[in-house]
């Protein structure tokens, strides 16, 4: 079998849902973006933010208003998405309710013209891939909604020289069990067959786990792009910061005061930053509750804090305190004894992130 | 009080199959009688109360020279109108119907369902208001009094219910099953009829049925529009009538002009009960 896997090029894509409008609004603001060959990427964002419409341009139903879209340097974005060998997975299952699960299965490939033979080794890898093989003969219309989510997945899997296989959050209607277990076979299938995946979600875990490269969007933006680690470490604005993690990142109002430091309620923070240009301008101040450290006694970089609130997760305790009127949130080990009322947090300078109109400095 | 609303219930049922039913069972038993067994008393039971007669039947079949109504010729033109009319309000209703469900229209004000409601609306004036303009068209174009002619006017009957019940089927019928069978390779015809198709046979049956008898029981289309070369059943019906009402053989013709509907009835029930008809697709 050819490999006809690409490399797929966004390049300068904008959309708008109402083009003929004297001030159109954009479902997609411009953005060029590349998804390599073979990798998996998980487009993160709350709800409305624009990625169905992102994938809907890369499979071809959706037209962009602007841009090009080339798979392997070659423009595609003319072509109709019959022709442009993508398959593509929707949130809520979408079966062939008069054919059986094989024909369902089977559907892609031959409307595609393969061999019966071709089909028949494909269904069989495929429905074993997913546990569908003792239903193959039986009505789609027959099956539960997860069963029908996976013949959905099927479908897109089938064809081995797909150049991307995309996914509308594809497993809200599966059982968590179930779940977890075919994001891990996805990921196989991605290491075995070498197939690029896209996969859209607003659940972050998801997303952490399963993806090599993650973008974060809002509001038709690309906030953005790249590994977990970076995310969750370096946000590059402080929507990333709120979005990604558990709780949320911890996030203050405060001032420049030196090139390296913030004030905050009068508390003096030293960052890793360089602010030598924002001498006393308001910025942001961005620490993640996981970093926040318990200081037996008050030393630089410690806030103190009135306790509020202590929950036990079981595998750590978050406590809830203020300073002021400013809210803290901070993970510390179950173990760990926590001193009643009042207590030092250490902010270790090179966690701390400096946020200036909502941006990284 | 549950036992009060299981006899209730049963006796509602009761009550409305014998309101269904009973003119039926008249119509049967009238059917068989004659002029005596109509006029002199009540009678009900064949045999014990009356003696059967088949002459009511036989009027249908014989010739009108023989002193009967033939109205096996019309029954055969009815059939043939009634199935050409819906087949055609099918084909073309459903077309239009997927292309008013997944496309948007504009022309001026116009937009998709102002385009569904002037389908509708072609069944919400009274027909009398078309029948003037049809017998001129029908006239224009030489089709007074013709098979060909009745079809065409049935088509402009029967094409607003097909297109109405189909919109509304589409609409249910998530657009990416569509998207779906694109992205599997179909061209958009293909998806429709690989696809959106098949997956619509409960709405197209339904579609149909109403077709069927809507088409079957117009009488004043076919009375207002056909002379003697070409009658239509309803029409000759009526015919049967005279100075003394031959409830014998009304009887036996209503019985038979109503046959082909109860057929159609049970057909579709059968589709209805396998479940079929509740079409979902999540």
């Amino acid at each position: 079998m050819e490999e006809q896997m690409a490399k797929i090029d966004l390049s300068n894509i904008s959309h708008t849902y109402n083009p003929l409008d004297p001030k159109p609004t954009y479902a997609l603001n411009p953005f060029s973006m590349t998804w390599e060959n073979g990798k998996r990427y998980a487009i993160l964002g709350p709800s409305g933010c624009g990625k169905t419409t992102m994938l809907n341009i890369v499979s071809g139903l959706v037209r962009p208003s602007k841009g090009e879209i080339l798979f392997d340097e070659t423009p595609v974005t003319d072509l109709k998405t019959e022709d442009r060998n993508i398959a593509q997975v929707f949130q809520f299952p979408v079966i062939y309710n008069t054919m059986t699960v094989y024909d369902n299965l089977a559907f892609p490939l031959r409307c595609r013209e393969f061999t019966k033979e071709k089909i028949e080794e494909r269904v069989k890898a495929v429905s074993d891939t997913l546990n569908l093989s003792s239903f193959l003969n039986s009505p789609a219309r027959k099956l539960t909604a997860d069963q029908k989510q996976l013949i959905s997945l099927g479908r897109g899997l089938v064809r081995e020289d797909v150049a991307a296989v995309l996914m509308d959050e594809p497993l809200t209607v599966i059982d968590p069990d179930l779940k977890f277990r075919l994001r891990r076979n996805l990921k196989e299938i991605n290491e075995q067959y070498k197939t690029t995946l896209v996969y859209v979600t607003h659940d972050q875990n998801e997303a952490m786990t399963f993806a090599e490269n993650i973008i974060v969007m809002d509001q038709g933006e690309i906030v953005q792009v790249g590994l977990p680690k970076d995310l969750f470490e370096k946000p590059k604005t402080t929507f990333v910061g709120y979005f990604i993690g558990s709780p949320a990142m911890n996030i203050f109002h405060s001032t420049v005061s030196s090139d390296h430091e913030v004030k905050i309620n009068d508390t003096t923070i030293k960052t890793n930053s360089n602010l030598g240009n924002l001498k006393d301008k308001n910025v942001k101040l961005g620490i993640r509750s996981e970093f926040i450290e318990l200081a037996e006694k008050e030393k630089s970089n410690t806030v103190k804090i009135k306790l509020t609130r202590v929950e036990d997760f079981g595998n750590f305790k978050l406590l809830t305190g203020k300073m002021g009127d400013l809210v803290i949130k901070s993970k510390v080990e179950r173990e760990k004894p926590i001193p009643d009322g009042e207590l030092n947090l250490y902010f270790p300078p090179e966690k701390c992130c400096v946020y200036s109109d909502e941006k990284l400095v | 009080m549950s036992k009060l609303y299981t006899f209730l219930k049963y006796f509602f049922i009761t009550f409305w199959t014998v309101f269904v039913v009973a003119p039926f069972l008249w119509a049967v038993s009238t059917s068989f009688k004659d002029f005596q067994s109509v006029n002199s008393k009540v009678t009900y039971i064949p045999w014990l109360d009356f003696e059967p007669t088949l002459e009511g039947w036989r009027v249908l079949i014989k010739s009108p020279a023989k002193g009967g109504v033939d109205i096996v010729e019309p029954y055969f033109n009815s059939i043939f109108v009634t199935c050409t009319a819906s087949l055609i309000s099918i084909v073309l209703g459903t077309l239009a119907a997927y292309a008013l469900s997944r496309f948007t229209f504009k022309a001026g004000f116009v937009r998709n369902n102002d385009i569904t409601f002037f389908f509708i609306s072609q069944r919400i004036m009274p027909p009398i208001v078309l029948s003037i303009p049809f017998f001129i068209f029908l006239s224009t174009i030489g089709l007074l009094d013709s098979l060909l002619g009745l079809v065409v006017v049935y088509i402009v009957l029967l094409m607003p219910i097909a297109v109405w019940i189909m919109v509304d089927f589409f609409n249910r019928v998530p657009k990416e099953l569509d998207e779906t069978a694109l992205i599997d390779g179909c061209n958009p015809y293909q998806a429709f009829y690989k696809v959106v198709l098949p997956n619509s046979i409960p709405g197209l049956i339904v579609a149909g049925m109403f077709c069927i008898i809507f088409g079957w029981i117009d009488f004043f289309f076919a009375f207002i529009l056909t002379f003697t070369e070409v009658q239509l059943l309803p029409v000759k019906v009526v015919a049967l009538n005279s100075s003394i009402t031959p409830w014998w053989s009304l009887s036996a013709s209503a019985l038979v002009s109503v046959a082909p509907l109860i057929i159609v009835a049970f057909i579709v029930e059968r589709y209805l009960s396998k479940g079929n008809l509740s079409g979902a697709l999540k």
